[in-house]
């Protein structure tokens, strides 16, 4: 078991991981079609502003969004999203290990950055359990799936805390770290944690009103 | 008695439409973060206290998500419950903001066209205000 999840499983939680992803994106092109009528999005007008200016019009622009209306949770979820997709990819011991066994490694960050941004991964996690517990809106509509959701998002970076620090028997920790991991890449294609593809889908392909570009397909 | 309590279910016809929007709405329902942070795009929601009943995202999950969760077999009790949640708890007016981009009115819209296939909806000049629905 233990030399399984260390070794193909690795390869076999990618290969589901990509594939799962591309049939998700094949079917969504299949269900949705280009349409000649497309929801303009919203448009700013650019007219030439003083620096004074450009900043009241940035401030004035919040107003009715949800960092006006939820800026705590618009910031936590705003920085956890950026470290989910930062932290793994650019750690060092991850491109030691792609170096080691692809002979090409990414950029790294120091090892005390992706540390501190591993916390802040860890913080932003409590913070949504603690809306999902006490918050009366989001407890009405949280299932228990909700939960084993944030657990899959949260254990590789739990996890790789403990194993960095070395708490705790560092072979059973870096195997259960190995182990989230894989599970997290699975599950992403088929579960909730499918809005990592379906956002940029959904926001800049189907046309709507709040897309974020042209949208110009429809269901 | 009004023919919204005594004709039959037509399951079938219902697992039928539910079945031809399965691709678009299973995914909407199954991306929803239940993050909130739909609520407060939503005026009855803010009108009635920040009552969570009037949360878009609890309105989507509460009439079309139980309809594909029980696959369609509902009973009268059911339908008349999404009723109250799809033509009393929404007007329809669009304005919900959902920041995964799930569009959460044609998931209400498609809540009412399969209660209407039931003859479930609200009967104006049947009864008086008060209880229309």
């Amino acid at each position: 078991m233990y030399d399984f999840i260390r070794g193909p499983l690795i390869p076999i939680a990618f290969v589901i991981f990509i594939l799962g992803l591309i049939i998700q994106l094949v079917q969504f092109f299949k269900l949705t079609k280009k349409k000649e009528w497309v929801y303009p999005p919203l448009e700013v007008k650019s007219e030439k502003k003083k620096v004074g200016q450009w900043i009241a019009f940035c401030f004035a622009s919040l107003n009715g969004t949800l960092w006006k209306t939820d800026p705590a949770m618009t910031m936590m979820t705003s920085i956890f999203h950026v470290c989910l997709i930062v932290v793994p990819i650019f750690l060092l011991g991850h491109n030691i290990l792609l170096d080691q066994s692809w002979g090409f490694s990414l950029w790294s960050l120091p090892e005390f950055i992706t540390d501190v941004l591993t916390l802040v991964v860890l913080i932003c996690v409590a913070f949504f359990l603690a809306r999902r517990l006490f918050l009366s809106r989001v407890r009405a509509i949280t299932t228990v799936t909700d939960y084993v959701i944030l657990l899959i998002a949260a254990a590789p970076f739990l996890t790789g805390y403990l194993a960095y620090h070395q708490w705790f028997n560092y072979n059973a920790v870096m195997t259960l770290h190995i182990l989230a991991g894989e599970v997290m890449l699975i599950t992403i294609p088929f579960t909730k944690l499918g809005h990592m593809l379906f956002f940029f889908l959904y926001r800049f392909l189907i046309g709507g009103e709040y897309s974020f570009a042209k949208g110009a397909r429809a269901w | 008695m009004s023919n919204q309590e005594t004709k039959p279910i037509d399951t079938k016809k219902i697992q039928e439409m539910l079945n031809r929007k399965k691709g678009k709405m299973k995914r909407y329902l199954s991306h929803c973060a239940h993050c909130s942070l739909c609520a407060e795009s939503c005026f009855l929601y803010m009108a009635h206290d920040k009552d969570p009943q009037y949360m878009p995202s609890y309105k989507a999950i509460n009439s079309l998500g139980k309809l594909y969760k029980k696959r369609g077999k509902v009973d009268r009790k059911h339908l008349s419950e999404i009723k109250g949640i799809v033509w009393r708890n929404c007007v329809l007016c669009g304005r919900c903001y959902c920041p995964v981009g799930i569009h959460i009115p044609s998931m209400i819209a498609f809540a009412r066209s399969i209660l209407r296939s039931q003859d479930v909806y609200p009967q104006l000049d049947e009864v008086s205000s008060e209880s229309w629905l």
